[in-house]
């Protein structure tokens, strides 16, 4: 169509450039100068398009840069999120924890602890985080290097988050076994339980600071990801831009080409508008050649006008896409200062952190101490437990106790169920007995008015009493004093006793020696006597006359009877130094063998003896037949002068003794020498009227009393005596 | 009399004791055979021929001893204790009269292997009845050892 059009044209062209001849030179020169200005603008182009080149290649390289950096950033973004998703899950596990440990805060002791180490661990963490947040201020200069140590620490918080999932396994487990020993803990529960209150609240505020800080993780996300779409968008915007400074580029070097063609082309044609000059006659075929040339160059000139228009557009183009990237430059500065904003929300959200973290660090310190004191609780809680383990057995066994005790005690109300019966059929006698007991009462409140009068007549006689008892007091002072004299006297007593008890035996035993002095030496000089006036009688009698002779035999008679009465003596001596051998005596036979050893004298009547049953009695058998030989033979010799001689032996008993006696119907005697009869060589009688040493009747008193007995007389004189002894009774 | 004919030896310190005995002696017939020696000492050297019997022969021994108990130098318990031990002369009999009726004596006496206890009596009749009936029963009524 332009080809038809342009002959058309040409057709007029030609008819025009036959007119314009002058104003093609004009032209031409004109078109010289606009290609002179054409070239100069080209060359400005040509720096211009190579300044645009390196600013390209400037402007590439920071794409890249950019690009590297967004993708730096993206990862980092996307480990940020991924980090930002594994808080986020974190915190709700801390939370879902957290109201576990709400719910488990009974067994708080151990977990406590491991809250502590946990919380520790976070406020490590979050001063890791502090420090990140430092870092990331620094990251955001240099975030290549950061994303690196954030991928480290993305790993290390992988590592704490399992060690984390594993600790609050463990404390599931633990939470098991501590939901069993809090059954067992359940009294401590209350205490706990407002412990568990306050760290609800606790964990409410922690909770509520990890929902805040997943707000603002949500929120860096999205302002991550805004930042990642803006780097896609500044990506593909530098991609495209690349592209369009490639075809710029290339464009610009086709334009370089096709300026230097044109200028080589503008040469030509201005060497051939001289040459046309020269040869304007022979442009007639020229101008053939010349319309055809000119249809070219028309056809070129409209090339050339499309392709400046092109240019131009292009230059356009440039211009818009060097406004659109100076507008794109200024929304890179724009974000660059919005990402310095951002960098400065997130140092102050950073030291925000911080300072919630330092808080948090204060809390865990003081959950540290709380747990301690929970712990030390605890510790005491087990003390107080096994107590109330021991205390619970000894309950056990008191309660055991106690069961046998309330069946006794059972029992016993049985008992006394029935006793209470009793007790109250008891209680209706009692009240009648009270009755009377009320009536006594009164009674006795007369007596007791009686008695008070009385008792203050007593107290006026204790009073009298308590002076006489200090009077006694005194006197029993004196009584002692006096005691202790008599002590004194009674020791000295004593002494003397002893002292006149060695005495007698002394005495005794010079009483001994005297009477074998006596047994010995006056019998032998008195034998002597005896003997030899015997022999002056059988062999000298009838030298001597009837004097004499009497006198021979006075002497014979009297040494005689001083040789008995030295036997009697020495006899009576020995009794009391004889020991008493006591035994049952039969006395009858012992009377029988007594009066059958008694020799008579022709002198002496046949005696009529008068013998009754007699007693036993305890006895010395030797002494006691002593006894009856001198009573018997005395009853005999002072019966001499009767005509008839008769002896009564009897006895009878009296207060375990028995009493014997010896009568006779003789001589008699005196009563009122009644205390001599029983004296040693005491005689009542002559010795003509009846012969004797007066040893006898001695000699049976001394064997009676040693027999504890006694011995005693009654007579009338010359009717006969009757004599008696005592003897104990074989029964006694 | 030449020792070997003594048949009785009588110990006694006093004259008159010894006068008495030695005639009731005489009066029953057993005197002749008799020798008298004052005391003790007397009649051990008598005995085991010592002093003023050393002439006597140890082997021809009187058949009765009468020993009297008080007696000066050695008593009659004395003699009697050393004869009673000594196996020559412990079977020849021995008869102790004495003045003493105290019990000791006389159990002592028998202890020490006395044959007869005698008390003296006083009265000179019963004195010389006792002294009778000793000769007679202990020469005559009893049959002595060789």
């Amino acid at each position: 169509m332009a080809k038809k059009n342009s002959s058309d044209d040409l057709i007029i062209a030609n008819r025009e450039l036959a007119f314009q001849k002058d104003e093609k030179g004009k032209r031409a020169d004109e078109l010289i100068i606009a290609n002179e200005e054409l070239a100069f603008q080209t060359k400005e182009k040509g720096k211009r398009a190579d300044e645009l080149i390196i600013a390209n290649k400037e402007l590439a390289f920071q794409t890249k840069e950019k690009g590297k950096r967004a993708e730096e950033l993206i990862i980092a973004n996307k480990e940020l999120a991924f980090q930002n998703k594994e808080k986020g899950k974190r915190a709700e596990e801390l939370i879902i924890a957290n109201i576990e440990l709400a719910f488990q805060n009974e067994e708080k002791e151990k977990r406590a602890d491991e809250l502590i180490i946990a919380d520790k661990e976070l406020a490590f963490q979050n001063k890791e985080k502090g420090k990140r947040a430092d870092e990331l201020i620094i990251a955001d200069k240099e975030l290549a290097f950061q994303t690196k140590e954030k991928g480290k620490r993305a790993d290390e918080l992988i590592i704490a988050n399992k060690e984390l999932a594993f600790q609050n396994k463990e404390k599931g487990k633990r939470a098991d076994e501590l939901i069993i020993a809090d059954k067992e803990l359940a009294f401590q529960n209350k205490e706990k339980e407002k412990r568990a209150d306050e760290l609800i609240i606790a964990n409410k505020e922690l909770a509520f600071q990890n929902k805040e800080k997943e707000k603002r993780a949500k929120a860096l996300i999205i302002a991550n990801k805004e930042l990642a779409f803006q780097n896609k968008e500044k990506g593909k915007r530098a991609d495209e831009l690349i592209i369009a400074n490639k075809e710029l580029a290339f464009q610009n070097k086709e334009k370089e080409k096709r300026a230097n063609e044109l200028i080589i082309a503008n040469k030509e044609l201005a060497f051939q508008n001289r040459e046309k000059g020269k040869r304007a006659d022979e442009l007639i075929v020229a101008n053939k050649e010349l319309a055809f040339q000119n249809k070219e160059k028309e056809k070129r000139a409209d090339e050339l006008a499309i392709a400046n228009q092109e240019l131009a557009f292009q230059n356009h183009e440039k211009e818009k896409r060097a406004d659109e990237l100076a507008i794109a430059n200024q929304e890179l500065a724009f974000q660059n200062h919005e990402k310095e904003k951002r960098a400065d929300e997130l140092i102050i959200a950073n030291k925000e952190l911080a300072f919630q973290n330092h808080e948090k660090e204060k809390r865990a310190d003081e959950l540290a101490i709380a747990n301690q004191e929970l712990a030390f609780q605890n510790h005491e809680k087990e003390k107080r437990a096994d107590e109330l383990h021991v205390a619970n057995k000894e309950l056990a066994f008191q309660n055991e106790e106690k069961g046998k005790r309330a069946e006794e005690l059972s029992i016993a109300n049985n008992e006394l169920a029935f006793q209470n019966e009793e007790k109250g059929k008891r209680a209706e006698e009692l009240i009648i007995a009270n009755k009377e007991l009320a009536f006594q009462n009164e009674e006795k409140g007369k007596r007791a008015d009686e008695l008070i009068i009385a008792n203050k007549e007593l107290a006026f006689q204790n009073d009298e009493k308590g002076k006489r008892a200090e009077e006694l007091v005194i006197a029993n002072l004196e009584l002692k004093k006096a005691e202790a004299e008599i002590r004194k006297f009674n020791e000295e007593l004593e002494q003397k006793v002893i002292e006149r008890t060695v005495q007698l035996e002394s005495a005794n035993k010079e009483l001994g020696s005297f009477s074998y002095s006596v047994s010995h030496d006056l019998r032998a000089p008195i034998r002597a006597i005896n003997g030899y006036s015997k022999i002056l009688e059988e062999d000298y009698a009838e030298k001597l006359d009837l004097d004499g002779k009497q006198a021979l035999s006075s002497i014979i008679r009297n040494s005689k009877k001083m040789g008995q009465l030295i036997d009697d003596l020495l006899s009576f001596s020995k009794l009391g130094r004889k020991e008493v051998t006591v035994t049952d005596i039969n006395m009858n036979a012992l009377v029988k063998s007594v009066i059958e050893d008694l020799l008579f004298d022709s002198s002496e009547n046949k005696v009529e003896f008068n013998i009754k049953t007699l007693l036993p009695a305890k006895g010395d058998q030797s002494l006691i037949k002593q006894v009856w030989i001198n009573l018997v033979s005395n009853a005999i010799k002072y019966s001499r002068h009767k005509p008839k001689t008769n002896v009564e032996i009897a006895c009878y008993s009296k207060d375990n003794q028995v009493v014997y006696y010896v009568k006779d119907n003789g001589a008699g005697f005196d009563m009122q020498y009644y205390d001599k009869l029983f004296g040693v060589f005491q005689r009542l009688h002559s010795q003509e009227e009846f012969e004797g040493t007066g040893i006898g009747l001695a000699i049976v008193q001394r064997i009676v009393n040693r027999h504890k007995g006694t011995v005693w007389a009654e007579s009338t004189l010359n009717e006969g005596a009757s004599f008696f002894f005592s003897l104990p009774d074989i029964n006694s | 009399m030449p020792y070997s004919e003594v048949e009785i030896l009588f110990a006694e310190d006093s004259p008159e004791d010894a006068m008495l005995t030695i005639r009731a002696l005489k009066k029953s017939g057993f005197a002749n055979k008799l020798h008298h020696v004052k005391d003790g000492a007397e009649a051990l050297d008598f005995l085991y021929c010592r002093g003023i019997y050393t002439s006597r022969n140890i082997k021809e021994n009187p058949k009765l001893i009468l020993l009297d108990l008080k007696m000066p130098k050695v008593s009659g318990m004395e003699v009697l204790e050393k004869l009673k031990s000594d196996p020559i002369f412990r079977s020849i009999p021995i008869v102790i009269l004495t003045s003493s009726k105290e019990d000791p004596d006389i159990q002592k006496c028998y202890n020490l292997g006395a044959n007869t206890y005698i008390t003296k009596p006083v009265d000179s009749d019963n004195f010389f009845i006792v002294i009778k009936e000793i000769g007679l029963y202990w020469m005559i009524l009893s049959q002595l050892p060789a």
